[in-house]
């Protein structure tokens, strides 16, 4: 389709057609046009102004042509197979009985009869009488028995069963299928090993391993098949619930160690030792595979936003994985903004997999930044000052954290800061105290005013800047001439940790 | 036409059984022919026997037969024993699945092969099958009838058990086989009997006895008249339990032999075990029984009625004797189960397994209305350790079996 033309166009606006034959007639136009004059046979011409040219389902057009059903090609190009009934000979059979069948004109009347093949014969041992005297005497047995015994072996194909059902020696012993096992397979044993073999010794140990029959074993399993079935149905019961009981039990058991693998992988990580850790790396896979890796990357998330913390290693689960892995293509990083999946690079180094280098997954919170043991209570003071507990943040994202961070350390610098400040100006109290002792010995100095000037200057460079900060307006005039001495002290250091403070202050 | 893996070689297959004698073409899916093994015979003299034979011959197939006796008239066929004769005597040659009478044996398989299948049977080997408690005697008067008198060109004897296991499909199986008169259970190991385990009893008998108690003795309801319908000359529609309007041909009463009668009972008990008789498949329940609903039944003197849970006691035979009943008498043939569980007995430990596996279920009369749920049930409970079960029911027909050795 080119497009809506005009007429359809018009048709939807119901508008009338114009006479003028457009340029794109209409499709429904064209078939009228060539339909009409195809009124189909026999259809009234009412009934054909009523239904219109549409396509007439008519019995004509559907049982014109009946479709039969192709006939089978039955032997192939018809050339005519002829068939003859002849007498056959079966090969197999040593009366010469001659019965008929069907057989292709032209067939081999010599031919040997191919169901002839299907009468095996078992090639059962024989032996002379000098081998049973030799070797083949028993208590038990009488030759003319053993004789017997493997007559119905050859005539049944080694069928022990069916021997044993139709073993009836006259005046003999009743012999169990045991018994008749034993003797046949101790004789052919006998005879195996003490005749010339012609092949190889493997062939006949493998002969003599598939005559082996132990008696003792077999009468034992069969008298516990035997008192198998003669349990009383309360018995079976009884065992039918213990094995029920049994199962219950081992999937309790099931149950419960998974549960219990379950908990300590969440808990303990790899440290768990349990060596079936799954740690998929690309999260793509369904709903459990994303859930592991978003606990993973908290984790790593962690590690990265608290490097005062971090062990040397910081480590991962991400065990056979090098760092190359971690190149996220375009999909996973898709997936990832779409499921607020933040990544962080590891350290190339920290890929160690030791189970005492892994920091096992952990919630932002548990690990915010903590400040120094030493400066804890003063760094604890200056916060409690501005009013902001370190301690407890509502809402630890990670840049919320960030910033903890860096108010922390700001605070720990100015700390810092004053002490050498206190420090400082201690010595020139002592200095002067000293000086002054000297000068009442006669000697002033220009030193204090030295030290005056320079004070002054900067101070008063600081003025604008520390009047701005509220930093110190609840402070005493003391503190707040400290920390102002303590800007100008130490100006590198406060330019860099000023900024990210006073910027943390302006966001409050 | 379906090869069963063997030669083709046309060969005949001769069933011999209580009630019917079953001859076909080896390879078929069912026998050609289908007659009675009972035959009616006249003692008179050949002249009369003409003008008997005058009249039925409209009645189409019919097949009258000379014997060597000469005095003996003999009815053969469907249209045989069925056909009412004046002074026709019934008899049965085999009984327990063993023939017994040997005589018109000759003229039933002749029957069977010439008159119904139309073949000439010196063309064919013939495969005969027997039971397996069947005597070397027999099996040498029946090659004997074979070769002598059918100068057959080979002969085969086969054991039905062995052929029910290979017709159902298995070289090895428990057959379990309920025909007329003898319900057994054969042991088929590899194509091979296991004599040991077979067992068999008369169970079918006294099935059939118990159903013929229950028709004719008067519990609830008078007895019921056993008349066969060739003595009726008319009767009139009357309501269940009503007692019947009929009215008997009395030319005919007086001509009816004993034998005849009892036979045409035998038959009627049977044709009512067969439509209305059922077992339960959970065992007796009064209750389950009044729920299964009656069934109609009506007898050729016009009497019906509709029978109730008493119709479930009859197959209830099959697998459980009544107390009183085994106290009366000491001799009851082994029901079922009991029979199932001494053929397994005497088997091996190893063998049980594969036989409870494949249970093969033949006979006609395991198509006794709910027997085969009913056995399935008895084996599932009574049978657990050998948990596997599988119930072929192979129909009573004959078994398809190329006969080439």
């Amino acid at each position: 389709m080119v497009g809506p033309s005009a007429s359809d166009v018009r048709s939807v606006l119901q508008l009338p057609n114009p006479s003028t034959p457009t340029p794109g007639p209409s499709q429904l136009r064209r078939t009228q046009t060539v339909e009409r004059p195809r009124k189909p046979e026999g259809l009234p011409r009412e009934v054909y102004s009523l239904i219109g040219p549409t396509a007439v389902p008519t019995l004509v057009a559907q049982f014109a042509k009946p479709r039969l059903k192709q006939k089978p090609n039955l032997g192939g190009s018809g050339r005519r197979v002829r068939w003859e009934w002849k007498s056959f000979g079966n090969g197999a059979r040593s009366d010469g009985l001659k019965l008929s069948h069907w057989t292709k004109a032209g067939a081999d009347p010599e031919a040997e009869y191919p169901f002839a093949k299907y009468n095996t014969q078992s090639n059962v041992l024989t032996y002379s009488q000098d081998e049973y005297t030799r070797l083949l005497e028993d208590p038990g047995w009488t030759k003319e028995e053993t004789d017997y015994l493997f007559q119905l072996v050859q005539e049944f194909d080694g069928r022990f069963y069916i021997v044993h059902d139709r073993y009836e020696y006259p005046n003999g012993t009743p012999r169990s299928l045991e018994d008749i096992k034993d003797r046949y397979f101790s004789v052919c044993r006998k005879l195996v090993r003490n005749r010339p073999w012609a092949g190889d010794d493997a062939g006949k140990s493998q002969l003599l391993a598939s005559l082996t029959f132990d008696k003792e074993r077999e009468s034992t399993r069969k008298k516990y098949l035997a008192s198998l079935e003669q349990r009383t149905p309360n018995q079976i019961a009884e065992e039918e619930a213990l094995y029920v009981e049994l199962k219950r039990l081992e999937q309790t058991e099931r149950k419960f160690k998974k549960d219990r693998d379950e908990l300590l992988r969440t808990l303990l990580g790899i440290e768990s030792g349990l060596p079936d850790i799954v740690a998929d790396e690309d999260g793509l896979n369904g709903g459990s595979a994303s859930y592991a890796e978003t606990r993973r990357n908290r984790r790593k998330g962690g590690e990265v936003e608290t490097p005062v913390s971090a062990t040397p290693s910081a480590s991962t689960i991400t065990l056979n994985q090098p760092a190359p892995k971690r190149q996220q293509s375009a999909k996973s990083a898709a997936y990832d903004a779409l499921h607020c999946i933040q990544r962080i690079d590891l350290p190339p180094n920290a890929t160690t997999s030791t189970k005492s280098s892994h920091v096992p997954v952990y919630l932002r919170s548990y690990k915010l930044p903590a400040p120094k043991t030493a400066a804890a209570p003063r760094i604890a003071q200056v916060l409690g000052e501005l009013g902001i507990s370190h301690t407890r943040l509502v809402m630890p994202t990670k840049e919320n954290c960030a910033q903890l961070e860096s108010l922390i350390e700001a605070a720990a610098a100015l700390v810092e800061t004053k002490k050498l400040v206190d420090k400082v100006d201690q010595d020139i109290r002592v200095a002067k105290i000293r000086l002054a002792s000297r000068t009442s010995d006669g000697d002033e100095g220009e030193t204090p005013g030295a030290m005056d000037a320079d004070d002054d200057g900067e101070g008063a460079e600081e003025d604008e800047e520390g009047r701005a900060q509220s930093v110190v307006s609840g402070r005493s005039g003391r503190g707040r001439k400290q920390a102002r001495r303590s800007m100008s002290i130490s100006s590198v250091d406060t330019s860099t940790t000023g900024g990210p403070k006073r910027k943390k202050r302006r966001g409050e | 036409m379906v090869n069963y893996g063997g030669d083709e070689v046309s060969a005949l297959v001769l069933d011999i059984g209580t009630s019917t004698l079953r001859a076909g073409y080896a390879g078929d899916d069912t026998p050609k022919a289908i007659i009675p093994t009972c035959y009616g015979f006249k003692k008179e003299p050949p002249t009369a026997d003409a003008d008997v034979q005058m009249d039925e011959n409209p009645t189409e197939g019919e097949a009258p037969k000379q014997p060597a006796e000469g005095k003996t008239a003999m009815y053969i066929g469907n249209n045989g024993p069925s056909i009412w004769r004046e002074d026709m005597e019934v008899a049965f040659p085999v009984r327990d699945g063993l023939i017994q009478d040997f005589p018109p044996i000759h003229n039933l398989i002749s029957h069977a092969f010439r008159d119904v299948m139309r073949c000439n049977p010196s063309d064919h080997p013939v495969l005969v099958t027997e039971p397996a408690w069947n005597t070397p005697a027999n099996r040498e008067r029946m090659a004997q009838i074979m070769f002598e008198e059918f100068q057959v060109p080979a002969f085969y004897i086969a054991n039905t058990g062995v052929l029910n296991a290979f017709a159902a499909g298995k070289g090895s199986a428990l057959v379990i086989d309920i025909g007329q008169s003898t319900a057994s259970v054969t042991p088929v190991v590899d194509g091979f009997v296991l004599r040991k385990g077979l067992v068999h009893s008369a169970l079918p008998q006294l099935v059939q006895a118990h159903a013929q108690h229950l028709l004719t003795s008067s519990s609830g309801r008078p007895g019921i008249q056993l008349l066969p319908h060739q003595l009726i000359a008319n009767k009139q529609a009357v309501e269940p339990g009503q007692p019947p309007r009929f009215t008997l041909r009395q030319e005919r009463v007086g001509g009816t032999t004993d034998t005849w009668r009892r036979w045409y009972e035998a038959r009627e008990v049977e044709e009512w075990t067969q439509s209305v008789a059922g077992v339960l498949d959970q065992g007796w329940n009064e209750q389950a029984a009044s729920t299964r609903g009656p069934r109609h039944y009506e007898f050729p003197t016009g009497y019906n009625y509709l029978f109730g849970s008493e119709r479930f006691t009859v197959g209830e035979q099959f697998f459980v004797h009544s107390p009183q009943l085994v106290a009366s008498n000491p001799n009851l043939p082994k029901t079922i189960p009991a029979l199932i569980s001494s053929s397994l007995g005497a088997c091996d430990p190893d063998l049980r397994q594969v036989l409870m596996g494949n249970v093969v279920l033949t006979g006609g009369g395991s198509l006794f209305s709910g027997f085969a749920e009913r056995l399935n049930n008895e084996l599932s409970r009574n049978f657990a350790h050998v948990r596997p079960l599988f119930v072929t029911n192979t129909p009573l027909q004959l078994r398809p079996l190329t006969g080439h050795s």
